[in-house]
């Protein structure tokens, strides 16, 4: 019955929902697939992505960097995110925002991506490092038809160089929170 | 303004977009509740939907609201999905069940190429509910209730639903020569179980439907039935019956039948009027009969498995059917009256002998199972039925039509002419002159039972 106990760190304390299941903590489902998703991203990492839960034990929070794909302006530079996830995920996408500053057509400056696999295209099949690729492979093929930033967008075909400045300009090193 | 307030106004509005969630009300799974609420429900709309939702409860006694969230489709049939298992009653199939769908994941992994991780801990949930309901499966009481509490625990729902939604999505994928001709997307079967079927919260359509029945309830022996109300003409709602050979076949040709109400955009579960109020009426008008007849038919033919293909209208939702059940109605038929909490009788129909109006007892033997639900919507709507029928409402079609009965209001000479004044009798009479108010009448219990269907 309770076949998923050792999981949650971190979550809310189950007892005051009512209902006879005791394992029904909101959180605890989707703290179990995270803990999944961490051995498979530990155990088969992917090149120039990585993740991890943030440092204070909650499963559910995670900070996350990509490598900027070579032969793209943002070659060279690295780029943390966070990921803040429901307690029904996987069933809901996780936010996902750039917490380094980035000037990229699909990216506000609050740092909020218009990406359709974190919005209404999103499935359970879809995991971390599948979104943490999809953002690295959208750094170097913006969407430009929906840009959250449409002077990045209008740069981005009339001047490569005016972008690749932006670009630099924009990007700072964060410290970790 | 500033420009700077546009941008804010902007970011604004886009937060709002981006935070919407439609107002969801009620519980994932309803409580079994007379079909009477979906008339009311459609009291004033358009008259095709008063004419059909009118006639509905004379064939669907009850219904169970399924909250509109995106995924009722697949709750409602996957609910449907283990009701019928219960109202079997039988442990065996049940196992068998859980074994086959075990044997599915393998199909899921290899098929559907849906990673283990993704769809175990989904499956798993649908088998602890499949062992829970078969370690109580003599208490059918006790098995509805496991299956209401995991039905509404959102995260056992979700992954259920989600199991069954990769099931149908693996379906595709392994039968692609069959159904690849449905999908218009330039995505193919791929994309479309990408963008349709594996996206949490969106409704299931017509393909998906089939690939449900075909890869769950086909296997087992279930048929789906699906009564649509919409504004199609016609005085009933149009049904439909998956898998597509089952339609022409009468319901006694086919396996227990799960009954959905499909109106646009929305599922919920219907449920035919109920038999036990028949096995209720036959028992006290003649004591001996099921006592030395029924428990001992149904004992041997629920042991093959093969009831319902045996007794004709018992293929569906309504019969509890296990011996369990009939064998304490055997024993006490007048004091048997379930709680409150269990769905397969109402608390209005626990005690037909004494809501049935006199005149049902003269009709022919037959005639007793249709009627019921007439005979016992006066009383009802006395109850909780504010309902008040006007000319505008094409109150005389219903009269003159048979299939409405309100036979005590009339006299010979006036016969049922709005100048009647027997009509006064009528505990339904009000004035046609309506003042909201002086006239307050609302019982608080059918407010908090209406289900307040979202927009969706």
């Amino acid at each position: 019955m309770e076949d998923n106990q050792n999981s949650a760190p971190g979550s809310v304390p189950s007892g005051k929902l009512g209902g006879a299941r005791k394992t029904a903590d909101p959180g605890q489902n989707a703290a179990k697939r995270l803990q999944t998703e961490l051995m498979m991203l530990m155990t088969s990492p992917a090149p120039g992505v990585s993740a991890f839960p943030s440092a204070d034990g909650n499963l559910l929070s995670w900070r996350a960097t990509i490598e900027g794909p070579d032969d793209t302006p943002y070659a060279g530079l690295t780029f943390k995110l966070s990921f803040e996830f429901p307690s029904n995920y996987p069933y809901a996408a996780p936010t996902v925002l750039f917490t380094t500053p980035i000037y990229h057509p699909n990216v506000d400056f609050s740092g909020r991506i218009c990406l359709d696999i974190l919005k209404d295209k999103w499935t359970a099949a879809y995991n971390i490092q599948t979104v943490l690729l999809s953002l690295q492979s959208l750094l170097g093929e913006p969407n430009n038809a929906s840009p959250l930033n449409g002077e990045a967008a209008e740069l981005w075909d009339k001047d490569p160089t005016l972008f690749k400045t932006k670009v630099m300009d924009r990007h700072k090193d964060v410290e970790e929170d | 303004m500033e420009p700077g307030d546009q941008q804010d106004d902007l970011v604004a509005q886009e937060a709002a977009a981006r935070d919407y969630q439609p107002q969801l009300e009620g519980p994932l799974v309803g409580k079994k509740t007379p079909s009477t609420a979906i008339t009311e429900e459609y009291a004033k709309a358009d008259p095709i939907y008063v004419q059909k939702t009118m006639v509905l409860p004379q064939t669907y006694s009850h219904y169970r609201p399924v909250r509109g969230d995106g995924s009722c489709g697949w709750r409602a049939i996957g609910f449907g999905y283990f009701e019928t298992l219960i109202k079997r009653g039988n442990r065996a199939q049940i196992e068998a069940e859980r074994l086959r769908l075990e044997s599915l994941n393998e199909f899921i992994e290899n098929v559907g190429h849906i990673e283990p991780y993704v769809f175990q801990d989904m499956a798993e949930e649908t088998f602890i509910l499949l062992d829970r309901i078969s370690d109580v499966i003599d208490n059918q009481e006790s098995a509805m209730a496991e299956l209401a509490t995991a039905f509404n625990t959102t995260a056992v729902s979700d992954s259920i639903i989600y199991h069954f939604r990769l099931l149908a999505s693996s379906w595709l994928k392994g039968h692609t020569d069959d159904y690849g001709a449905f999908i218009t997307s330039d995505s193919g079967c791929e994309g479309y179980c990408r963008d349709t079927i594996e996206r949490p919260n969106i409704e299931i359509d017509h393909l998906g439907i089939t690939l449900l029945v075909n890869v769950l309830l086909k296997p087992v022996g279930f048929v789906l039935e699906i009564a649509y109300l919409d504004r199609s003409p016609g005085s009933e709602v149009n049904t439909f019956r998956f898998p597509e050979e089952a339609n022409n076949q009468h319901p006694s040709d086919v396996g227990p039948i799960i009954h959905l109400l499909y109106r646009p955009d929305h599922y919920d579960l219907l449920y035919l009027a109920d038999m036990d109020l028949q096995v209720h009426r036959v028992d006290s008008l003649s004591h001996n009969f099921r006592i030395t007849e029924a428990p001992m038919a149904f004992h041997s033919f629920s042991a093959v498995g093969d009831l319902a293909l045996m007794i004709p209208n018992f293929g569906s939702p309504p019969p509890g059917l296990a011996p369990s059940i009939l064998d304490v109605a055997a024993a006490s038929p007048l004091s048997y009256t379930p709680s409150p909490g269990s769905s397969w009788v109402s608390s209005p129909f626990t005690d037909p002998i004494q809501q049935a109006p006199p005149q049902t007892s003269t009709l022919p033997a037959t005639v007793p199972v249709v009627t019921q639900p007439q005979a016992a919507q006066p009383r009802q709507q006395q109850q909780l039925h504010p309902l008040r029928f006007s000319e505008y409402c094409q109150l005389p079609k219903y009269v003159e039509n048979d299939t409405w009965q309100e036979p005590t209001f009339q006299t010979s000479s006036f016969k049922n002419s709005h100048f009647n004044v027997a009509h006064y009798n009528n505990p339904n009479f009000q004035p046609e002159e309506y003042k909201p108010g002086q006239e307050e009448y609302e019982p608080p219990s059918l407010r908090n039972s209406i289900r307040k269907r979202s927009s969706v």
